[in-house]
């Protein structure tokens, strides 16, 4: 993998995968990664609907909170060197898809009259993963490990991500509403993310 | 625990993540130590409320460095920021809410009533439940294609609106046996409907009713009590066709076939037609065609195109002494009269196909002449076919004659006396 950002050098590591086979994996994850952006545009709009005033009001600004186990992309996430940010964007979109299932179980309780939004929130769990999966296998035929978590840590992991928003939103119906809000946004902020990092190994894309 | 815990973007990839304490998220109203933040916890937390009736809250500040203080909070309710005068300070950390007569919550999820610090952030928030409870659902009617299955459907009581989630369960048992099940698939036909797909017992009745439940209380709807045999329905008839009679332009054919999924049950059928000029909404209905699966439509206008449709009421089955319930109108099914300078009579009845009885007044006293006739004189060969020929030759050779409606004769004219034949018998 050569070393300059954004750039691919299949001599460079004789166990990456034949280019035009790498670059089509590429360019396929991109778009889907590009299309379901969009998605998440769509579901984080349709979510504050349900939700009610203010969250749908320009300027609702409620604390932007850590949820557990996963946080926004950080501001130094541009800088890191490519694998590093598809390692990151892939481990995002794997502690997305429980978080987005709980979000998903709690607005079946607030809004079961709501089958869309509870349909693109299924479909954001399952999306979640099979973009995340996409990724690894990007990785995977760069001929960058992976490195993540062994199996049974990271269950462990999802689960008690999945134990903590479900004991926050315990706490009320309010800051069940701002928890789905929050990872809806971070669902959208990271598969952006993941479009903007693939878009630059597509080779003709922006270096 | 320290604000801000680093997600993936921070951590190093070479140490697996460990495994994460509960309550990681910061909870709004939660104590943050060391965060130097503000936070607040509202009372009541999520309360459900009768529509008009009141509201004291409360919001009561946490703080650290400690000390935090009321002055200067403010409270919004579905993003509105409230009067000052619902507000009083309690003591120097909570504020204090009264509301009157509140409405209705206007999104199921609840009414967000927030309560913020001074510079607009959020502290703390409480979602509102302000509606009725159900009434009693009522006017449920059930049906059943084919024996298969039972569908049923009910009207909730006071129109449905009690600004509250309100969950419809569909409950159903045999009657002198058996425990309460459940039915499962809902909306199949409307918002208040379910459908029991199957493991429904015949020659018994089931008693069905409808329980409602939202946050403020429950109902019961009155039980309906039903054989699934007595409320039998079927597909519509298929295979319609609608074709012109030769030339007669005031007549169409219809001909059908009968529902074959019940073919094995011993049932009968009568049938309904019902028929639309083609820029009409007004349909006429054809009620008595009994259990014959063609039908006559005469009286209609020539050079007309006409929609039909047909349904079925299978009736008797197994010896079941009620009617069943009709069943959908088929398709439409399109077709014109042929064309005509002579304007054509409004709307008829259906008649039968040549040599059926009839129920039309002109044609039963036709029947009957025609019989006296066979009886009295040679006419062994006369019959309505033939009658029907000599309605067609009278349109194609009599363009006249709304001209010369008069009985007798009428001078030809060469002088000669032709009879004029009147246009009914």
């Amino acid at each position: 993998m050569s070393r300059r950002e954004g750039s691919l050098d299949p001599q460079a590591d004789s166990s990456i995968s034949p280019l035009p086979h790498l670059e089509a994996k590429i360019r396929q994850t991109h778009s889907l990664a590009r299309l379901l952006t969009k998605y998440a545009e769509q579901l984080l709009q349709e979510y504050v609907q349900h939700q009610g005033d203010p969250f749908g009001l320009p300027g609702f600004s409620p604390p932007r909170l850590p949820v557990a186990g996963l946080s926004a992309p950080a501001p130094g996430h541009a800088g890191l060197p490519a694998p590093e940010r598809l390692r990151l964007d892939a481990a995002a979109l794997s502690a997305l898809q429980p978080l987005l299932d709980v979000v998903r179980r709690h607005q079946a309780e607030l809004n079961p009259r709501a089958p869309r939004l509870l349909r693109r929130l299924e479909d954001a769990a399952r999306q979640a993963r099979a973009l995340g999966a996409a990724v690894e296998a990007v990785l995977a035929a760069l001929g960058a490990e992976t490195r993540g978590p062994p199996a049974e840590p990271a269950a462990a992991a999802a689960a008690a991500a999945v134990a903590a928003a479900t004991a926050a939103t315990d706490a009320g119906v309010f800051p069940a509403k701002v928890l789905g809000l929050r990872v809806c946004g971070l669902y959208r902020e990271w598969v952006s993310r993941t479009e903007g990092d693939l878009g630059q190994l597509v080779p003709g894309g922006p270096a | 625990m320290p604000a801000g815990r680093p997600g993936p973007a921070a951590q190093s990839a070479r140490r697996p993540p460990p495994l994460l304490p509960l309550l990681l998220l910061c909870v709004l109203g939660a104590p943050r130590a060391g965060s130097g933040a503000h936070t607040a916890v509202i009372s009541p937390q999520d309360p459900t409320l009768l529509i008009g009736s009141s509201l004291q809250a409360t919001c009561s500040v946490h703080g650290d460095p400690p000390g935090a203080t009321a002055e200067g909070l403010y409270w919004t309710l579905n993003g509105r920021r409230l009067a000052p005068e619902l507000s009083r300070v309690l003591n120097a950390s909570t504020l204090a809410l009264a509301l009157a007569n509140l409405n209705g919550s206007r999104q199921q999820s609840g009414d967000n009533l927030v309560c913020h610090a001074r510079d607009g952030s959020i502290l703390a928030g409480s979602c509102l439940y302000v509606g009725l409870p159900p009434e009693k659902p009522f006017n449920i009617s059930c049906w059943s294609k084919n024996m298969k299955d039972l569908t049923c459907r009910w009207t909730p009581g006071a129109h449905g609106e009690t600004f509250l989630h309100t969950n419809y369960s569909l409950k159903y048992k045999l009657r002198w046996y058996g425990q309460d099940n459940t039915c499962e698939e809902y909306h199949t036909v409307g918002p208040h409907s379910c459908h029991i797909p199957k493991d429904l017992a015949l020659f018994t009745p089931y008693e069905i009713w409808v329980e409602a439940t939202n946050r403020l209380g429950s109902a019961r709807s009155d039980v309906l009590t039903l054989d699934i045999l007595d409320v039998v329905t079927t597909d519509p008839p298929p295979d319609v066709h609608v074709s012109r009679v030769g030339g007669l332009e005031d007549q169409l054919s219809v001909r059908w076939v009968s529902p074959p999924a019940l073919k094995d049950f011993l049932f009968q059928a009568k049938y309904q037609i019902r028929y639309r000029v083609e820029d009409s909404v007004d349909w006429k209905v054809v009620d008595d065609v009994s259990n014959q699966t063609s039908c006559r439509l005469a009286g209609l206008k020539p050079g007309t195109v006409y929609f039909v449709q047909v349904r079925c009421n299978p009736f008797g089955i197994y010896g079941s002494k009620k009617a069943g319930i009709w069943s959908e109108w088929s398709h439409p099914t399109a077709a014109s009269t042929p064309r005509s300078e002579r304007p054509g009579p409004g709307g008829g009845a259906c008649e039968p196909r040549g040599g059926e009885p009839s129920s039309g007044p002109v044609r039963r006293e036709l029947k009957q002449f025609l019989g006296w006739l066979k009886k009295h004189a040679y006419c062994s060969n006369l019959s309505f076919r033939l009658y029907d020929q000599w309605r067609a030759w009278m349109q194609k050779t009599h363009k006249t004659r709304n001209q010369h409606r008069t009985r007798g004769s009428c001078p030809r004219a060469d002088g000669a006396r032709r009879e004029v034949l009147p246009d009914k018998l």
